[in-house]
């Protein structure tokens, strides 16, 4: 086995190499600087600018290898390079991925706006340098520096214009230092008098906390730990009281706590959900009729159940805190054999019509714990809980039918009469746990300040609200007649009267 | 801050073509230059430094 490349071998690899390194700044680098730059007036953004720096470097370490030999040195710091362009990529790619299709930033080139490109082309860097890795054999780095064959020559020389092409474009769209470039950057032009220079991206770099991983994504999940049940820190003033009638603790063993109850009036049954587990009891809430535990992994990620609502046909619907949400239909033949994959226990009582999720725009960055059923609207809603990222009351209308998003609105008050808010306080401070509707108006139980909503589907507004004492933290609400039954994170249903408004 | 970079890039370019014999300098200017492009990438998104998408 031979430990060298014949010279002949050697030089098809460099040849390559030249090639690549030709490629590299003739195409991404040198057509941004002057075809899109100079000839279309492009300018990048902070961000483009540094993925178009990180695709140079890695020409640049090219050209160190094509003059020194293949040292470990260079080929571990373009591969570090190639990394981060690949990171830079995948974060500029990730502000907007998931918009409306056509929309992006900047230039679309070929169907792919320019900093989806950059991912790419990063991407085949890496892959080219593996290519050439393979290539080599032990005693290809040099000791001394190469002589440079003609191709070479040129690699380098168009490498250097190009370079040269980019400084002047740097010079006028980001300044001298310590101008820097910027998030909305201005027209390209020769003329001194367009030029704009920045100091923005330096602003607050001092200022830690606003360091982030990952910024209003990183929020909380939900929950109920912490959220003061206390009426009288209600940012709501002046709002009468409810008083508990009844109280009772199941008497049927659930698979975890109650996360929400909803009741249907046609067949005189409540609707149960724990974290995972789908209950159908009487009207007395004294009787299992059916029941099931659902796989939250298979498929589409559930997470934990928060809202659970009877949306008709004998069909019912559980939504995990993620607007994640499962549909099943009562089937008293149902397969249990052909169900194992859907359920943990009961198969035999419910068939899955569909797994899927909920996509909100306003509650796009809030979890929801709370839904109900609009038979009426042939709709279901649900609202939102703030989190230390977003806090907006959210209420979200999806059709029945498709199960899209259908309308968004943020309740408010009334513009004159009660209830009142007080001063600098707002409705989103609310801590929705639970929904119901009846006759156009949405009821909505807040765990924070144990407060009842009433809310107006037709003029959006909160028309009624009321404090129900002795609370902690309810996890549900159901409509029955002239009962409201509210469950709780501590097993109780309770129940009040529905007020009149 | 890319304008300085950019020229930093020039010069080891030209290092590496004109004046191979200054190899550890010009190694050492590419290592700044990739610092400067990872510090100034990070301040750019110091907000939300990973991808803004469901993990």
């Amino acid at each position: 086995m031979p430990t060298t490349q014949t010279p002949t071998k050697q030089n098809a690899v460099y040849t390559m190499l030249a090639v690549a390194v030709l490629a590299l700044a003739l195409v991404p680098v040198g057509g941004a600087v002057f075809v899109l730059g100079f000839i279309y007036g492009d300018s990048p953004c902070v961000m483009c600018w540094e993925q178009r720096v990180g695709m140079a470097l890695v020409a640049l370490i090219g050209l160190f290898v094509l003059r020194f030999g293949a040292r470990p040195k260079y080929i571990g710091l373009s591969v570090l390079v190639g990394a981060w362009g690949v990171f830079m990529g995948l974060r500029h790619v990730g502000m907007h991925a998931a918009r409306d299709i056509g929309q992006g930033f900047s230039a679309e080139i070929l169907g792919a706006h320019t900093y989806t490109w950059s991912l790419f082309i990063f991407w085949i860097c890496i892959v080219t340098m593996g290519l050439l890795l393979m290539m080599l054999q032990r005693g290809d780095a040099q000791v001394s520096p190469r002589g440079l064959r003609p191709i070479e020559k040129v690699a380098m020389l168009v490498f250097l214009v190009v370079i040269a092409g980019n400084v002047v474009q740097a010079f006028a769209s980001t300044g001298p230092p310590p101008y820097m470039g910027q998030g909305d950057p201005v027209r390209f032009s020769f003329n001194p008098k367009h030029w704009v220079w920045s100091l923005e991206e330096w602003s607050n770099l001092l200022s830690f906390d606003r360091w982030s991983l990952r910024g209003r994504w990183a929020a909380e999940k939900p929950g109920l730990a912490g959220v003061s049940a206390d009426p009288a820190g209600s940012p709501l003033a002046n709002i009468p009281t409810l008083s508990i009638q009844e109280q009772r603790r199941l008497a049927i063993p659930l698979r975890g706590t109650i996360t929400d109850i909803a009741y249907d009036a046609g067949s005189d049954r409540f609707l149960l959900t724990t974290q995972h587990g789908v209950y159908i009891l009487d009207g007395s809430l004294q009787r299992l009729v059916r029941y099931t535990v659902v796989d939250p992994g298979y498929s589409v990620d559930l997470g934990n159940f928060a809202g659970a609502a009877f949306i008709g046909g004998n069909e019912v619907m559980a939504l995990g805190e993620n607007k994640s949400y499962v549909v099943l239909r009562e089937d008293d033949e149902a397969n249990a054999d052909a169900n194992f994959r859907y359920f943990l226990e009961s198969f035999d009582t419910f068939k899955e019509v569909s797994r899927s999720r909920l996509a909100a725009v306003r509650a796009r960055m809030m979890y929801t714990m709370s839904l109900a059923f609009d038979a009426a609207g042939r709709s279901v809603y649900t609202v939102t809980v703030p989190n230390s990222k977003s806090k907006r009351l959210v209420v979200s209308r999806f059709d029945r039918r498709d199960l899209t998003l259908s309308e968004e609105f943020m309740p408010g008050l009334k513009p004159e009469g009660e209830p009142g808010l007080r001063a600098k306080r707002s409705v989103d401070e609310f801590y929705v746990t639970g929904a119901a509707i009846e006759n156009g108006r949405l009821y909505a139980i807040s765990a924070a300040f144990s407060t009842l909503l009433t809310i107006d589907l037709a003029t959006h507004e909160i028309v009624a609200a009321h404090a129900v004492s002795g609370l902690d933290h309810p996890t549900g609400i159901a409509i029955k007649g002239d009962q409201i039954y509210l469950a709780c994170e501590d097993g109780r249903v309770v129940t009040v009267a529905k007020p009149v408004s | 801050m890319e304008f300085l970079n950019l020229v930093l890039i020039f010069i080891t370019g030209c290092l590496v073509f004109r004046k191979p014999e200054k190899e550890r300098v010009a190694f050492r200017i590419l290592v700044v230059s990739v610092l400067l492009m990872v510090f100034l990438f990070s301040m750019a998104t110091r907000t939300a430094l990973l991808p803004g998408v469901n993990y």
